[in-house]
């Protein structure tokens, strides 16, 4: 090419340029520290659609490489010319007996339950054909309406193919060092544990058990064989109980109402991420944030970035050795600085919140802000609540920090309002110490028998507590776990347990509230639920009380309890079984229990050392929303979906602030070694914005060696970094040492992917700036289009998504993906930018990359009506339809990608591979069969659920009826546990999501595009008291 | 640039290879209802006689397919359905005994599937029923096939050729069959 000509052509395209509409650049809000920095590397990926194309080498190493492709074309080739003629022989296989219940290709919904040993959570499974596909939210609980990410993925776990299919027998050696597991019997298990049982010196050691027929179960058997119980959970919540006690002389969890609460502190408890009972408190703190004009404020001091903290009106970065100050600083402020409440008269008490002057310039924080959450707390008294809990407080300090924060209720007056004592789930009663002890116990011989369900101590303990040796001076050690996993090896008996969807059971997510696990599915093995197991060896011994003999299975057991039990207390005077069925069909009976205001006993507090804050980096070890405490995970979704906050996924890393990492000269990707007292591990890095620059965080929940082949080597195993004082669980506060070993390791992370180029994607405003004008920082255009639209004379398909409410906890990427069969890549794809989650949610920072904050959103396929995609698609792959659906015709789709090149919102994902080939029998039964599964070589995206539409349209007019408003879910709207995502028709005025398009705050992604999505957002709103969102005005003059 | 040549040289040969592929499929189309099933007449495990029990005995389609109102799939009945009254009648033709020894040993007989849509195709029984189309429009004279076999080619364009009548006023997007 000449010159001359590259200089023509050069001036047409800014001549072209020119023509089209301006672009608004917001600067404000970023993807990751390249984007903000404007890295050339990222901006040269971002500007691309696709990071890699199918030609790359390293796909050989996979065998699909561009040869093999190819090969597999020519061979298609040759069978399609030969073929034509008949496809393969499909049988169809009648019940042998209909079932009543089961019309085929109709879904039956049951109500049951999923406990992850914090939370236990209604749910809706749907089951098609006598087979769960799908776990769903419960809309019409009292607690949650959502599911969380590990609660829908336990159909994973239900059809892991590495499940043990029976009772396993370990041939030990002399010294039981060995694992060779043989199958065996049940009747042969049961009488030679029976017959060992009665030797006495029994122990039930368990994960955390919830309801009353669950607890009654255990109850009943340790007093039949004068059994001991212990209970351990890696996520104890010990702290809550043991600050409960010592201040109001109980030790249970109380029930947190953030839907009361108009002002909420929360130190380091990641109450919507991963403490306690996030599905519920994300309800709760929805519910007090839906109307702008009276939605609570959310402060957070944070020593790790949480979901919490990503959700906080105002956030502080803080070190674990500062929480106590926090409080203290709190209290000094309101009861000694304004001498209010009952306490300011009080010296002892006066004495050790003295310690907290001057907590603001500790802290770094203008004091100002201090004295302003202080004044907003006492003016919200009684309206109010402080939290704090959970891995990242457990520090040395953990008992006194629960304390401080309940002698700040008691002055708030929230206990008895938003802190109901004694109203949280009573089943939370895991212990550390209790596990110790029973070590030590072991270690001496002091247990004969040890029967273990739900738990994995040989994961969680490192090698020096000797668990080990320990359990190898026991005669008899039986494991109910569903595989052979780090613990169940050493047991002479391995029962693997029924899933919870194959089994009877119960439920008491919070005191005055019972639910039933209901099974939705028979034993596919030859599995038993661990209660029958009791039952069963109590029997053969004939000990025990008769219900526990004389029961035939649990459920008889289950119902048993329920009626001498539950229903004298929740019945209402019905009779049982109307009460049975009906606890079965609503899924839940009963209310919470609300208790009134306790006295605080002023000494607990009076005894509180407050120490220094640490001149050292601490380690910070948390739970992620995703692994939890990593006892599930050998499920592929549960890898895939991306930290709600750092957006990485496949990994667990050592996340430092950015000055620390300028200070030691750390690039994200380096591995680093990481030394905490005696122990080292090496951790690669990601630089995390909004850090303290003194603490280094890291997620428990990894390095799983015996889960399975997913989780398996995935992250490292952090429970060895706990250290214990006293029994007590240190997690938070130590001190740790780093050393660069030059080597790096790629951290799979898809947020910098499918990048919007900067323009005005996110809208947020200040409350103040709400009040002013509803619609701040929204600008509005007016297009006009060359075509001359679409007609929706029926519905018209639309979707509202309440930025306000929405929390980024992820719940509704997993959802779509079991709805919607979409696979899962892997973190080598990963990489290369090729995750097919059809949904995702954009997580962007703003302000300053120090303390940035950060703003969610939910990214879909905008069912535009002037769809870009729809016109470059050469071969109709992609078109509208007449209820204003942007459809994907997956038998169309000949792969070239121009549609997604062309989508303004890169919410096209296109199969690179036959992701699907390689599901693993039985796994393939979660698919849901009302989705076609894609192949290769195929562009797909969300769809709005188009099954969904169509079965609930087609069933209005099986029912001779006008479709109700909201009859229709999609799958992300289900699992959502705030509730801000409404879908429903447009054309109908009076429908949910037409009242939520006509709100202020509903605003349309690139409007000036013209696009006209079916999608609208609301704004964000903050409730930080600041009269501008964005300190320097950008947006009006910005236009690039 | 060299990147982009490849990229070029990339796409112009898979245009290639979607062509000939094309090609060789548009070929079965040259060959009317070859390629697709239509005829289609496999040999059943039981050799169920539609004419028998449809014309001769007058029993209604929907008493053994009692799902097709209320499902997208007409369902092949249950063994008990059958047992209902083959526990009285012809108990002594060997096929009968071969059913009943299956249903009292709580087996199942493995039909052979004659219509057969590709998985990227939902067809839904109940909605087309409520619209009054008669099983036979799809299905042909059932009730006089000894041996069921495929009556229409079951292809997108004889599907469409019906949603396109205006007196049908049925729904022509691809979601409609397609999701």
């Amino acid at each position: 090419m000449s010159d001359t000509n590259h200089d023509h052509h050069d001036h047409d395209l800014e001549a072209k340029k020119a023509l089209r509409p301006k672009i608004e650049r917001d600067t404000n809000y970023w993807l990751s520290l390249e984007h903000y920095e404007q890295d050339p590397e990222f901006m040269k990926l971002a500007e691309q659609e696709f990071m890699s194309s199918p030609l790359r080498e390293g796909d050989a190493e996979d065998g699909v490489a561009r040869r093999d492709f190819l090969k597999l074309m020519g061979a298609s080739l040759a069978m399609a010319s030969a073929g034509c003629i008949r496809r393969p022989v499909q049988k169809i296989v009648p019940y042998n007996k209909q079932p009543e219940e089961v019309v085929l290709g109709v879904p039956n919904y049951y109500s049951s339950v999923h406990f992850d040993g914090s939370e236990a959570m209604a749910l809706l499974v749907k089951t098609r054909e006598g087979r769960p596909i799908k776990i769903e939210g419960h809309g019409d609980h009292s607690l949650n309406c959502g599911v969380s990410i590990k609660g829908q993925s336990s159909i994973l776990n239900l059809y892991d193919p590495e499940r043990l299919r029976g009772p396993r027998k370990n041939l030990f050696n002399e010294k039981r060092t060995n694992k060779d597991t043989i199958g065996t019997s049940w009747d042969a298990m049961d009488g030679e544990v029976s017959k060992q049982l009665q030797k006495g010196q029994a122990v039930v050691l368990t994960g955390a058990v919830t309801g009353p027929a669950n607890q009654a179960v255990i109850r009943d058997f340790c007093q039949a064989f004068n059994a001991r119980h212990v209970v351990f959970e890696p996520l104890s919540h010990e702290e809550i109980r043991q600050g409960q006690k010592a201040s109001y002389g109980d030790d249970s969890i109380p029930f947190y109402r953030f839907d009361k609460a108009k002002m909420i502190v929360s130190v380091d408890a990641d109450f919507l991420g991963a403490w306690l009972m996030p599905m519920t408190f994300s309800k709760q703190f929805s519910e007090g944030r839906k109307e702008p004009e009276t939605m609570s404020r959310l402060v957070v001091f944070d020593s790790n970035y949480s979901l919490t903290g990503a959700n906080a009106d105002i956030r502080v970065r803080i070190k674990p050795s500062q929480q106590l100050d926090v409080v203290l600083g709190l209290l000094h402020e309101i009861v000694v600085k304004k001498g209010r409440s009952s306490y300011a008269g009080n010296g002892s008490v006066k004495s050790v919140i003295e310690s907290g002057a001057g907590a603001a310039a500790r802290l770094g924080i203008e004091p100002a802000l201090l004295t302003q959450i202080a004044e907003d707390l006492w003016d919200k008294r009684g309206q109010s609540l402080v939290v704090a809990g959970g891995l990242p407080t457990l520090t040395s300090k953990a008992t006194e920090l629960q304390i401080a924060v309940n002698l700040l209720n008691s002055v708030l007056e929230n206990d008895g309002k938003t802190v109901e004592g004694r109203g949280g789930n009573p089943g939370l009663k895991g212990s550390w110490a209790d596990l110790l002890t029973l070590i030590k116990d072991m270690k001496e011989g002091k247990v004969k028998t040890l029967i273990m369900h739900n738990v994995n101590p040989g994961y969680v303990l490192s090698s020096e507590h000797g668990f080990s040796e320990a359990v190898r001076k026991v005669e008899m050690v039986v494991s109910t776990a569903d595989r052979v996993d780090e613990t169940a090896g050493e047991a002479h008996y391995i029962i693997p347990d029924n899933h919870a969807l194959e089994s009877w059971g119960d439920a008491e997510p919070v005191a005055g509230v019972v639910m039933i696990q209901q099974p939705t599915i028979r034993p596919m093995y030859e599995t038993r639920a661990f209660q029958t197991a009791l039952m069963n060896w109590a029997r053969l011994a004939e000990v025990g009380p008769a219900r526990l003999r004389n029961s035939e299975t649990f459920y008889d057991y289950v119902r048993t309890v329920w009626r001498e039990e539950v229903a004298p207390k929740y019945g209402r005077g019905m009779g049982f079984e109307a009460f049975w069925s009906e606890a079965l069909q609503k899924g839940f009976v009963g209310t919470p229990n609300s208790a009134g205001a306790r006295s605080f006993r002023a000494d607990s507090f009076s005894s509180i050392k407050p120490g220094k804050a640490s001149d050292f980096t601490e380690l910070v070890l948390y739970p992620t929303v995703t692994m939890g405490d990593g006892s599930a995970t050998n499920a592929s979704w549960l890898h895939e979906i991306p930290d709600p906050v750092t957006k990485i996924t496949w990994d667990n890393y050592a996340s430092v602030s950015i000055g620390f990492a300028k200070k030691h000269n750390l690039k994200a990707n380096d591995v680093i070694e990481i030394t905490v007292g005696d122990k080292k591990i090496d951790l690669p890095v990601n630089v995390q914005p909004g850090l303290h620059d003194e603490v280094l965080t890291v997620a428990i929940g990894y390095g799983r060696t015996h889960a399975g082949k997913i989780a398996n080597g995935v992250g490292r195993n952090l429970y060895p970094f706990l250290s214990f004082v006293n029994g007590q669980a240190i997690a938070a506060g130590a001190k740790v040492e780093i050393k660069k070993t030059g080597r790096k390791e790629s951290l799979a992370n898809p947020q910098g992917h499918h990048s919007m180029e900067g323009r005005q994607i996110v809208v947020e405003a200040t409350l103040k700036e709400y009040q002013k004008k509803k619609d701040a920082n929204i600008h509005r255009h007016h297009a006009w289009s060359l075509w001359s639209g679409h007609q929706y004379n029926g519905h018209k398909w639309g979707m509202a998504i309440d930025l306000n409410s929405c929390t980024g906890c992820n719940a509704c990427v997993v959802s779509c993906q079991s709805e919607n069969n979409i696979p899962v890549v892997g973190k080598k794809y990963v990489l290369q930018g090729r995750e097919m989650h059809w949904l995702r949610i954009d997580r962007y920072y703003v302000g300053t990359p120090e303390n940035a904050e950060t703003v969610f959103q939910p990214m879909l396929c905008q069912h535009c009506d002037n769809a870009p995609c729809e016109t470059v698609c050469p071969v109709l792959a992609t078109v509208h339809t007449d209820d204003g659906l942007n459809a994907m015709v997956y038998n169309r789709c000949v792969g070239t990608r121009y549609c997604s090149n062309n989508c303004p919102y890169k919410v096209r994902r296109f199969n690179w591979f036959n992701y699907t080939k390689d599901i693993e029998k039985p796994l393939n039964m979660a698919l849901n069969p009302e989705v076609t599964v894609r192949t290769r070589g195929v562009m797909e995206k969300c769809t709005f659920c188009v099954q969904r539409i169509k079965a609930g349209v087609n069933q209005a007019k099986q029912e001779n009826r006008p479709l109700k408003d909201g009859e229709i879910k999609t799958a992300c709207q289900t699992a959502c546990p705030s509730g801000g995502i409404v879908f429903g028709d447009m054309n109908d005025p009076n429908s949910e999501v037409s009242k939520m398009f006509k709100k202020e705050r509903a605003y349309l992604l690139l409007e000036e595009w013209n696009a006209a999505p079916a999608v609208r957002y609301l704004t964000k709103i903050r409730n930080n008291g600041k009269d501008a969102r964005h300190e320097k005005a950008h947006g009006e003059g910005e236009h690039a | 640039m060299m990147p982009l040549k490849t990229s070029v040289r990339a796409t112009l040969g898979l245009a290639f290879l979607c062509l000939a592929f094309g090609v060789s499929l548009t070929g079965c189309k040259w060959q009317p209802g070859f390629g697709y099933n239509k005829g289609h007449s496999p040999e059943q495990p039981i050799p169920f006689d539609h004419k028998l029990h449809v014309s001769t005995n007058g029993i209604q389609c929907q008493y053994c397919h009692n799902q097709v109102e209320r499902s997208k799939h007409s369902n092949v009945p249950a063994l008990s359905t059958c047992m209902n009254c083959h526990m009285q009648v012809k108990t002594d033709s060997p096929h009968i005994q071969k059913l009943a020894e299956a249903y009292s040993k709580g087996e199942s007989i493995p039909w052979v599937r004659v219509h057969m849509l590709p998985d990227h195709v939902t067809f839904n029984h109940s909605a087309h029923i409520r619209r009054g189309v008669n099983c036979q429009t799809c299905h042909g004279q059932v009730e006089t096939m000894q041996k069921v076999y495929q009556n229409a080619d079951l292809s997108m364009g004889w599907c469409i050729n019906c949603h396109r009548q205006p007196e049908n006023n049925a729904p022509l997007n691809c979601t409609t069959c397609h999701h």
